[in-house]
């Protein structure tokens, strides 16, 4: 039977997790991940299971918790969708269609003036890079609207415990020859502040070199 | 022996608060008395040649070094960069320690809801 579980990881997004959970659910179980939050993000999650980390780990370690939770209650396909409003839950029927063709897929954000500038450079060097190591063309390697097989997660888990974590599941994919799909998003950028940093960007950067020596 | 320079009196007040330092926290048992005699023994090398610094000297003309200080600062140097990666080290198997445990406890724990 199929089972497919959202997992949302959260960081101090009291404000707008339980308005994400609550268009999330229609599609699937829903798994929150309080990544160590200074608010009440875990308790503001209703209708979800909360699995709290105790403190802050980072995104990567976030979204493997929730994603292995997920398989230990028997999922079969996996949805990951930010907390803090950039996605659109409703998006979610979509990319589980697509993903009866592929074993991931990967959500991509349109080009528009609302994306900060600073992002779009560096979306656009890490995405050149991606084609030049690992031979796939993938139009936002940095978007964290996602869905993949249970199958597909075991070979695409990564080991990052930051904003990396989405570079390496691309790695894994072109490691595995795995088969990926994408699919257009709209995108709200709610917080200027938040998410990757340049700094962030240089070390995924550094991080597809060495995974491409490694592989 | 020589009248001592500024720089040997600094050094082995150095040393002795170094040795004081160690042995307060072995008395906390906060090292075990492995440590402590490892720490023990530094300091006390550390200050028998700040004070006696004719003791390196065939070491000093064995490694074609002009003056002990030089030999004082590569040896210094060393430690700094060892000690460094040790700590590294440490740093990041606790970070994995830590990250174990803290997803450990968010998967055994659920808070579910539905």
């Amino acid at each position: 039977m199929e089972s497919t579980y959202i997992v949302i990881p959260a960081q101090n997004e009291s404000s707008t997790i339980n308005g994400v959970v609550t268009k999330a659910k229609k599609f699937g179980s829903v798994i929150v991940v309080d990544d160590g939050s200074k608010d009440n993000t875990g308790s503001a999650a209703s209708d979800a299971t909360v699995l709290t980390h105790i403190t802050n780990l980072g995104k990567g370690a976030a979204l493997r918790t929730g994603c292995d939770f997920a398989i230990k209650k028997g999922a079969t396909k996996i949805v990951v969708i930010d907390a803090d409003t950039q996605h659109n839950p409703q998006d979610i029927p979509r990319f589980l269609q697509t993903l009866k063709n592929h074993d991931v897929v990967l959500g991509y954000r349109k080009r528009s003036k609302s994306m900060p500038s600073v992002l779009r450079f560096g979306n656009g060097v890490i995405n050149t890079m991606t084609k030049i190591l690992y031979g796939i063309d993938v139009k936002d390697t940095q978007c964290g609207f996602r869905a993949f097989t249970a199958t597909a997660y075991k070979k695409i888990r990564w080991d990052a415990t930051n904003y990396s974590m989405e570079s390496e599941m691309i790695a894994n994919i072109g490691r595995h020859k795995l088969s990926f799909g994408e699919v257009p998003i709209e995108t709200v950028y709610a917080d200027r502040y938040k998410g990757t940093t340049i700094i962030d960007g240089i070390k995924i950067v550094l991080n597809l070199m060495w995974w491409r020596i490694k592989r | 022996m020589a009248a001592l320079l500024g720089i040997q009196i600094l050094g082995g007040f150095f040393g002795a608060f170094m040795a004081y330092y160690t042995f307060l926290h072995y008395k906390r048992k906060e090292i075990t008395l492995k440590e402590y005699s490892f720490w023990i023994v530094l300091w006390f090398t550390f200050l028998a040649v700040t004070i006696m610094p004719r003791l390196l000297d065939p070491v000093v003309k064995t490694l074609n070094l002009a003056r002990t200080m030089d030999f004082f600062i590569i040896l210094g140097f060393m430690f700094l960069i060892g000690t460094i990666f040790y700590t590294y080290l440490l740093v990041r198997k606790n970070q994995k320690r830590l990250e174990n445990i803290v997803r450990k406890v968010a998967m055994d724990k659920p808070n579910k809801k539905q």
